[in-house]
């Protein structure tokens, strides 16, 4: 168990001044791109990285899970005022936000989506703390066999429930998973697919892939999008003194808020699925528990409460696989390995055992960037209701000046730039034809983890399966790992296509 | 056409002027970079910005940082082996990336393609195991290999890999050697018990208070600060020096005046408090000067033993 005097130390970092500053500054952003359209969470990660070259460790993770958090509770302000979602997963958002906002209510509207997502964030980051350590304390008695087995299921599970085919879900894994074997093989020292580059040789550089598949690519597609819906004009707040959200209406979203937080903190907390997930089967769920479901969609505010808490959660209980296993269950998850990567820090169950201070400082930041985020949301109203005006030629170029910034900064040169390149396009076809992204990210980042520990316990066992008797964690997992495979083999001849909308 | 060449004469000649007073000992009289082979935010790019920001103070120029990582630091070595910029350009790294890199991979370079400045700190890796072994010291490790065919061992890099397979060969034992990536993947082995001893860059460090991993054997030259116990590979009556120093170099065709220019700031770095700081506090290595022939010849001696010792083995590994 922690000791108190490193809580107490973990706490007094998380409310230093410069700790403060950048977890402000995380969320001012995170808010910013939530609510611009074009800009979505995995975008911002992926350029913010570099900015956090030279914070500390937990200043650099603090300013991501800021910015992370943010861009959840931004979002819903371009789905009620524009009826565009911020963020994919604030679309539920858009079906009963849009219509209050045209009612002549935009002000409640947005304060409703607001103390949602606050409360759905808050809680689910208790939940993530109460939960990560114990789990991390078990998971730290794992030897190479389980985390192995646990790794081949996770990875099995999110290529079948992170939306689309089955089938397209393992290729996109499969290309994770060649992509990460790139570089010296750990055993041998034999480089593999590195066609002579030397700078290959350690592996495709974390930082150019995302930022190319992520970031670069996305304004491929929105360059793309932007051709088509130009000149939409968002709702004005206006001054009108009844817009505004009184006691008895708020208390009547509660129970949706609460129910929308244990929905996105289930679905968050299980590897693949994702916020988009969480907030529409919130959504089907408070409609199914009211008893005038007519009213959703029509401006009803439970519909934005639902959609707005689940989104929240998901994202700090989307670390619990994280810190607890080591294992990223969504971008933004996996989008922190790297930078935790670039700090030199291991995220995983060893943190609580050799970083305690710092695995406590981040939980103590999660929280203040919760209470930090209704600060900014509630006293940014009227600035953010402006942003979601800023236009797609503004947006675009800027975020590819600082993609390649990023790469610089790094210091890979015209090598980075050429895999930045060569990444956005392999990214802007994943998305044109609906390759699950989280699968392809996180093949990509687990795979030297996976292959390193499947290899020590060939090595250690001397090839002898028999190991797994002695190793019943390994085994149970081995086995839930065909039967997964099976079962969506099964649902996949069935159904050919599968109607769960895409994740994060 | 008179004018044409009026003024091409006296570029020319200005360019001498100017080239010709840059070797008249104001160097330096431009910003300088040190490169490092390794990618922001690593133990090596700390200590190095640090040691940029004391040297800059030194030499009343700025020196920018640059991360060239990759291959172990040999992308930023092989950058330098081509360069002309006659000591503004250095590289801060480590003693391996010259001296067992050329040997392990094909480069462009090798020990004598530099000159070195100095050397500034000491490695301090070590071979470790954990608490609750049916061992504690080198000699009962290697009876209990010899017992038990198969003992277990967590290799990091090729170079502790052909020291423990040189070893293996030396004491007639069989050892199943697994591959890790870095400390944070050799601590849970070793801490849980699935393997038995292993290599450690700087891990066990942390654990010196603990002592939940205890140290067999420095692979310093020296002894280790933090685990004066254990002994050295030459002290076991191996005939390796496995020490990695951290060291700045320039290409050879450096000119003399100007490494002793580097090699005073660095000189005083070594004595700066906040370079002191952050190596023997946060990246637990002793501080040193090492001057740059001492280095060189150090250096050279450690590249021959390795040869010897792969020739032994017939080769590396595959």
């Amino acid at each position: 168990m922690p000791e108190f005097g490193a809580l107490y130390n973990a706490f007094s970092t998380a409310l230093g001044w410069e700790s403060i500053a950048v977890i402000l500054g995380g969320v001012l952003l995170g808010y910013v791109v939530g609510v611009i359209p074009g800009l979505n969470r995995a975008v911002a990660i992926a350029i913010a990285i570099p900015l956090t070259f030279y914070m500390s460790p937990y200043a650099a993770i603090s300013f991501l899970i800021g910015l992370s958090k943010g861009t959840a509770a931004g979002s819903a302000v371009s789905a009620i005022l524009l009826n565009t979602p911020g963020e994919s997963s604030s679309a539920a958002t858009c079906l009963d936000g849009y219509p209050m906002a045209r009612d002549g209510r935009p002000r409640t509207a947005l304060k409703i989506g607001l103390l949602a997502s606050v409360i759905g964030d808050l809680l689910a980051t208790l939940l993530l703390i109460a939960v990560a350590i114990p789990f991390a304390a078990v998971a730290l008695k794992f030897g190479p066999y389980e985390l192995a087995a646990i790794l081949v299921f996770a990875l099995v599970f999110i290529a079948g429930m992170a939306g689309g085919s089955f089938l397209k879900g393992m290729a996109a894994g499969g290309l994770g998973i060649i992509l990460g074997t790139v570089g010296m093989d750990p055993e041998t020292g034999a480089m593999r697919l590195t066609f002579g580059y030397i700078e290959l040789m350690e592996g495709v550089p974390i930082l150019p892939l995302v930022i190319g598949t992520l970031a670069l690519s996305e304004m491929f597609v929105q360059l793309d999008e932007y051709r088509r819906n130009r000149g939409q004009k968002a709702i004005n707040l206006s001054d009108n003194q009844q817009d505004d959200l009184s006691w008895p209406e708020f208390r009547k979203t509660l129970p949706t808020i609460f129910r929308g937080t244990a929905i996105g903190a289930f679905v968050g907390a299980l590897p693949g699925l994702g916020p988009s997930v969480g907030s529409f089967m919130s959504y089907g769920a408070a409609k199914r528990a009211a008893k005038d479901p007519e009213r959703f969609g029509k401006g009803d505010p439970r519909g934005i409460a639902a959609s707005e808490s689940a989104d929240n959660a998901v994202i700090p209980a989307s670390y619990i696989p994280l810190f607890g296993l080591g294992i990223p269950g969504s971008v933004s998850a996996a989008l922190l390995v790297g930078a935790f990567m670039i700090h030199g820090i291991t995220v995983g169950p060893l943190m609580l055992r050799e970083q305690p201070e710092m695995l406590f400082s981040i939980f103590s930041g999660m929280l203040v960037a919760s209470l930090i985020m209704l600060a900014v949301g509630w006293y940014g109203l009227r600035i953010f209701a402006r942003i979601t005006n800023i236009p797609s030629h503004i947006v675009i170029p800027i975020v590819i000046f600082l993609c390649l910034a990023g790469i610089q900064v790094q210091g890979y040169g015209t090598f980075g730039l050429l895999v930045v390149f060569g990444f956005s396009i392999l990214g802007y076809f994943l998305k044109k034809f609906d390759y699950s992204f989280v699968t392809f990210l996180v093949a990509f980042i687990v795979t030297p983890m996976l292959e390193l520990n499947l290899r020590q316990s060939i090595i250690l066992s001397g090839s002898d399966p028999a190991i797994l008797l002695d190793r019943p964690i390994a085994a149970f997992f081995v086995v839930l790992t065909l039967l997964l495979l099976l079962r969506f083999a099964w649902t996949g001849l069935k159904q050919r296509k599968k109607t769960v909308p895409n994740a994060d | 056409m008179k004018l044409q060449s009026f003024l091409k004469t006296a570029l020319v000649t200005g360019a001498l002027a100017i080239s010709t007073s840059a070797m008249a000992d104001n160097f330096p009289s431009k910003p300088l970079s040190m490169v490092i082979g390794w990618g922001a935010g690593g133990s090596t790019d700390i200590q190095g910005r640090v040691l940029a920001n004391v040297m800059s103070e030194h030499l009343g120029q700025p020196v920018n940082v640059i991360n060239r990582p990759g291959a172990g630091g040999g992308v930023a070595l092989q950058q330098l082996a081509n360069n002309r910029d006659e000591g503004y350009t250095f590289v801060f790294g480590t003693s391996m990336s010259v001296t067992f890199g050329p040997l392990a991979t094909p480069t462009n370079y090798d020990v004598d393609s530099f000159k070195y400045v100095a050397g500034v700190t000491l490695g301090q890796s070590a071979l470790v195991t954990g608490a609750n072994r049916a061992y504690s010291n080198w000699q009962e490790l290697i009876e209990y290999a010899k017992a038990n065919p198969g003992t277990s061992y967590a290799t990091q890099l090729a170079f502790d890999r052909m020291l423990i397979e040189y070893i293996a060969k030396q004491e007639g034992i069989d050892l199943r050697i697994v591959p890790t990536s870095g400390g944070a993947g050799m601590a849970p082995l070793i801490l849980s018990g699935d393997v038995e001893f292993a290599y450690s860059g700087g891990t066990h460090s942390g654990y010196a208070e603990t002592g939940e991993m205890p140290v067999l054997a420095s692979l310093a030259d020296d002894r280790l600060v933090a685990f004066p116990d254990a002994p050295t590979l030459r002290e076991l009556g191996y005939d390796i020096d496995p020490g990695d120093i951290r060291v700045v170099m320039v290409p050879k065709n450096t000119p003399e005046e100007r490494i002793a220019k580097l090699a005073e700031a660095l000189e005083a770095a070594t004595q700066d408090p906040r370079f002191i700081e952050i190596t023997e506090e946060r990246i637990l290595m002793p501080v040193v000067f090492m001057d740059g022939e001492t280095v060189h010849e150090d250096l050279r001696n450690k590249v021959t033993s390795y040869q010897a010792i792969i020739e032994e083995m017939g080769g590396l590994s595959e």
